[in-house]
């Protein structure tokens, strides 16, 4: 565990450089745990694929005096926590819910039967929730679907649309802006901001999908 | 009749804004505060609101709202001439509003954004603990949108709040070009000694000016494109960001984040120092902006000095 500061009022708690399940369930026990403990001077915490972010009240705690704490508690921060929480996503897979399916498949040579069996045979990791209010940054994504994102981003990806890029697959909470490749999409819910806890999905949980 | 305000035109972009939408961010929420935090802060003080108390956040001419109720209002952030019912109001003070009357505002002398609220409190809801509206994802504020003509909100417990103003002496510099204090951020070292020593030295007076392009997500700047070192990956693991973080993505055009990204997946070169934050508010298109590298023992001087501005400006008001 590597203590960077970031700005004046960032620590940043770094496990390691590669994105990989061993590396989250590191970043996953300390955010529970950092979160549990409620340290004073703690402002927030955004867990992410590597790293902690640590947001703090410069008017209440040092960087240094922050640093020196989160050492102590370094035992604290790698206890174990319950299993994470495995969601079912139904998705309605390519046609008018995937435009990107056609060309997903001409460039992998795969077929859209193929693509989806292949989606659907894992269980992802939520490794993040951001970029936009609930959307869960899902991985590791089977190599035999590694397409790059797009070359123009989309300016309008429906809510609830199904993409993926690179090693990632995720799921857009909101019409928004977005780069990755849409291969279907679920009725699911993702964030709902009148009504708690707003997001269906936090960092740590799994997910299936599954066709309909 | 019940006190209320009602727009007449909203300027070119008007919505609600607070102190923050805290404590959301492991979900992807962002603060979606008002940008100049202190132009906020002290317009709640003038109208003895509490902290938390929502404002319009309002930028460009012609904003223009009507009273129903007589009220005690009051503009901070940019430098405004503003009319009610044809007579000057005095920036960063609070006026007297009869029922009926029209406030307008006929122009900007410095600065960008600028901050309308009133004594009392705006009817609206708090989402997820928050008055902010977060336009991007359409919720908070009102009804999760801008506000446009003929847009109602109710003023519940309107006061008649006894003049108060800050001394001209107090008034925030916005003027450009914009000097801006920055820290070496987390992947600085992506880039090449030489463009990020010359991004950064402002005895160069190497400017950047502010892009048509920018919004209230970041700022886009024009100017020299910072160098990446051979081998450097343009991207990162996406991780966590703060507002006022300078984003160089592979082209390298660098982006000034603010307050509605929690995560971000592009070298963070530097990060504005918290003192020049609220200055970040006022960086209107085709401003010049030019940065200045500072140590952090160095950017919590600046704050603690910022710091005792605040409070000698809240004396003026006797605060």
């Amino acid at each position: 565990m590597e203590i960077l500061p970031y700005g004046e009022n960032g620590l940043r708690l770094v496990f390691g450089k590669e994105v990989s399940l061993a590396v989250h369930e590191q970043v996953r026990k300390a955010y529970l745990s950092l979160k549990a403990l409620s340290l004073p001077g703690i402002i927030c915490i955004i867990p992410s694929f590597t790293s902690c972010l640590v947001v703090f009240d410069g008017a209440r705690i040092t960087f240094g005096a922050l640093a020196d704490l989160l050492r102590e508690k370094k035992e604290e921060m790698a206890a174990e926590w319950k299993a994470p929480r495995l969601h079912e996503v139904p998705v309605s897979y390519g046609r008018e819910y995937g435009p990107d399916m056609d060309s997903v498949c001409a460039y992998l040579g795969l077929t859209a039967e193929e693509v989806v069996e292949c989606h659907t045979s894992v269980v992802y990791t939520v490794f993040a929730v951001g970029f936009l209010p609930g959307f869960p940054y899902l991985g590791p994504l089977d190599k035999k679907l590694f397409v790059p994102r797009l070359d123009a981003p989309r300016v309008k990806v429906p809510e609830g649309s199904v993409a993926i890029a690179q090693l990632q697959t995720g799921i857009y909470p909101f019409d928004s802006p977005g780069g990755w490749r849409i291969i279907g999409k679920t009725h699911l819910r993702l964030f709902d901001a009148e009504r708690p806890p707003y997001s269906l999905f936090v960092m740590g949980d799994q997910v299936r999908f599954v066709s309909v | 009749m019940a006190a209320a305000i009602e727009v007449v035109h909203p300027g070119w972009l008007s919505l609600v804004v607070d102190a923050g939408r805290t404590g959301y961010a492991d979900i992807g929420v962002p603060l979606s505060s008002a940008l100049d935090g202190l132009g906020l802060a002290v317009l709640n003080r003038l109208l003895e609101n509490s902290d938390d108390a929502p404002a319009l956040e309002v930028f460009g001419i012609g904003f223009s709202l009507a009273f129903s109720a007589d009220t005690t209002a009051a503009i901070t952030g940019a430098r405004v001439s503003a009319f009610l019912d044809g007579a000057a109001v005095e920036p960063w003070a609070t006026f007297h509003a009869k029922a009926g009357s029209l406030l307008r505002v006929a122009g900007v002398a410095e600065g960008f954004r600028y901050y309308v609220g009133f004594a009392g409190s705006m009817e609206l809801p708090r989402i997820m603990g928050s008055f902010s509206t977060n336009l991007e994802c359409m919720f908070g504020g009102f009804r999760g949108r801008p506000l446009v003509k003929g847009d109602r909100i109710g003023i519940a417990e309107a006061r008649k709040v006894e003049h108060k103003a800050v001394s001209e002496s107090h008034l925030p510099d916005m003027r450009p070009p914009h000097a801006l204090r920055i820290l070496d951020g987390p992947e600085k070292d992506w880039l090449t000694d030489d463009s990020f020593n010359k991004f950064c030295d402002i005895e160069k007076n190497l400017r950047y000016a502010v892009s048509a392009k920018s919004n209230r997500s970041g700022i886009r700047l024009e100017g020299e494109s910072l160098a990446f070192r051979e081998g450097a990956a343009g991207s990162i693991v996406s991780e966590g960001i703060l507002p006022g973080t300078v984003q160089v993505p592979p082209d390298g055009r660098p982006i000034i984040i603010l307050f509605e990204r929690t995560m971000g997946g592009y070298a963070r070169a530097g990060a504005v120092a918290s003192a020049d934050l609220d200055r970040l508010a006022h960086l209107k298109p085709k401003d010049g902006v030019l940065f200045e590298r500072v140590t952090p023992d160095e950017a919590l001087r600046l704050n603690t000095a910022r710091r005792g501005f605040i409070s000698s400006l809240y004396k003026t008001i006797g605060g």
